[in-house]
């Protein structure tokens, strides 16, 4: 039997989080889980008129770089669209991706524009990537290098100047979720001591271990065995890699 | 007739194309009209000046409110951690409720009509910057047109960057001192980043050493940090 809309208002937690989201589009705080980021982004994708949504992490080695999966439309499952895009056929994309700051579009079909006029001052035209002939893409780029992009398809997606800057402001905050979720190098971080964090930090700040030592007043033996701890405990080789991947990680400032 | 068309179609205020600075001042402008506020100043953290030292792209301060406030205060309101990344809530600032500020910065600013300030970080190209909306009364600025407009930002300043590369390139480092910073933050050693790079060891010195020198750090460590705060590596 279907439930009526009056009922579904009644179910638990349904009401509360759609009354939360009317009041304050701009989602500030951390989804419960990331299926319930899912359904924020598949409210986006309904808000911009298309038929998906495709969460991706951006990975650079060097000159290239690539599209890895995170989440869509099809959450818990992954999308032929998303499979596509990350293809290997697909890297041009993901250099796009890489270079943009501006949102990009696409579209194989002449008569079909996803933006207006006016948006399409502020977004690139890119040749259409295999698997998705008409869509538009937000690249999204946090602290601590971690960057990625979400992708809407459709053939039927309209979005305006304002839109377009929402839509994109919006994609920031749920990237960000997506990635405490998702983020196998972030979710997994090490758990450094306080003092240990410490000493790296005073490292990072150009602190020699005598500087640290007199600044923390521990002995100098001390001050040495955090860092080396905490070299350890990052999987580190040496003192700088261990600062690089805490700067990187965003474990200290 | 269709150019007409797009003319009177736009919406009031609205520069879109952005590659010299009168347009960068005149899009400024019309965010300032979008969302309520008086004065904006656009900075980006100068790496090469050392800490505490911003560089100017575009305001429309007085340039006593400037003087009084300096440049020094600005760099200390950025570093204090309020301001806002793009699809976060926009904080007001008020000098009152401004600690990290000096009696004297905080008077400057009252003084020259900067009550109520929202300091919103941007990113565009891979370089950073940052842009202080303020008003003369609080309450003035429109906090959901705000989060908008700091999108616009974004898309403004990367426009701006695209045709400015001096700009850009908040970079001091050479390409190859750049590309030495990133073996060695992956922790290699100075004989390994030779034999990747193909040259010898007191070429890989010499060039990290020009690095540490230009960031005006103390040792490889700072400059290593120096050069992932400011997203060079």
């Amino acid at each position: 039997m279907l439930l009526e809309v009056s009922t579904l208002t009644e179910i638990p937690g349904f009401e509360s989080e759609q009354a939360a989201a009317h009041q304050s589009p701009w989602l500030n705080k951390p989804a419960s889980s990331l299926l319930a980021t899912a359904r924020n982004c598949q409210q986006l994708a309904v808000h911009l008129n298309a038929d998906s949504f495709h969460v991706f992490f951006l990975v650079s080695h060097g000159e290239t770089c690539r599209l890895i999966p995170a989440t869509d439309t099809d959450a818990p499952g992954i999308t032929q669209i998303s499979k596509d895009l990350t293809s290997r056929g697909s890297e041009s994309f993901a250099l796009a991706i890489d270079e943009a700051t501006q949102p990009l579009w696409w579209s194989s079909d002449d008569r079909i524009r996803p933006l207006t006029e006016e948006a399409r001052h502020w977004a690139f035209e890119i040749s259409p990537p295999s698997g998705a002939p008409h869509g538009v893409a937000f690249p999204v780029g946090l602290e601590h290098g971690r960057s990625g992009a979400i992708v809407f398809a459709g053939d039927a997606i309209t979005v305006d100047e304002n839109r377009l800057c929402e839509a994109h402001a919006r994609c920031f905050s749920l990237f960000e979720n997506v990635a405490l979720h998702r983020a196998p190098d972030y979710a997994k971080l090490p758990s450094l001591s306080k003092r240990e964090l410490e000493c790296l930090r005073l490292t990072a700040d150009g602190l020699t271990s005598d500087d640290i030592a007199s600044a923390l007043g521990l002995s100098v033996h001390t001050a040495n065995q955090y860092l080396t701890n905490s070299t350890h405990k990052l999987n580190a080789v040496n003192r700088i890699h261990a600062v690089a991947k805490a700067l990187r990680c965003g474990l200290i400032g | 007739m269709l150019a007409i068309q797009t003319t009177l179609a736009a919406p009031l205020h609205a520069e879109r194309s952005v590659t010299s600075r009168a347009q960068l001042a005149r899009f400024l402008r019309g965010i300032c009209l979008d969302i309520g506020a008086d004065h904006y100043i656009l900075v980006q953290p100068s790496v090469e000046r050392g800490p505490k030292s911003v560089r100017i792209i575009s305001s429309n301060w007085v340039f006593d409110a400037l003087e009084d406030f300096g440049s020094e205060g600005i760099a200390n309101l950025i570093e204090s951690g309020n301001t806002t990344g793009v699809g976060e809530r926009p904080q007001a600032l008020t000098p009152e409720t401004s600690p990290f500020l000096s009696t004297r910065e905080r008077a400057g600013l009252v003084e020259h009509g900067h009550v109520e300030l929202y300091c919103q970080k941007l990113s565009a190209c891979g370089t950073m910057a940052f842009v202080l909306f303020s008003s003369h009364i609080s309450g003035q600025i429109q906090p959901t047109a705000l989060t908008l407009a700091h999108m616009k930002c974004c898309y403004g300043l990367a426009q701006f960057f695209k045709s400015n590369d001096n700009f850009a390139a908040n970079d001091p480092l050479s390409e190859r001192e750049r590309e030495c910073l990133l073996w060695v933050s992956e922790g290699k050693t100075t004989d390994e980043v030779a034999l990747i790079l193909g040259v010898s060891a007191n070429t890989i010195n010499s060039y990290i050493a020009n690095a540490i020198q230009k960031f005006g750090a103390n040792n490889r460590a700072m400059a290593i940090a120096t050069a992932i705060r400011s997203g060079i590596i």
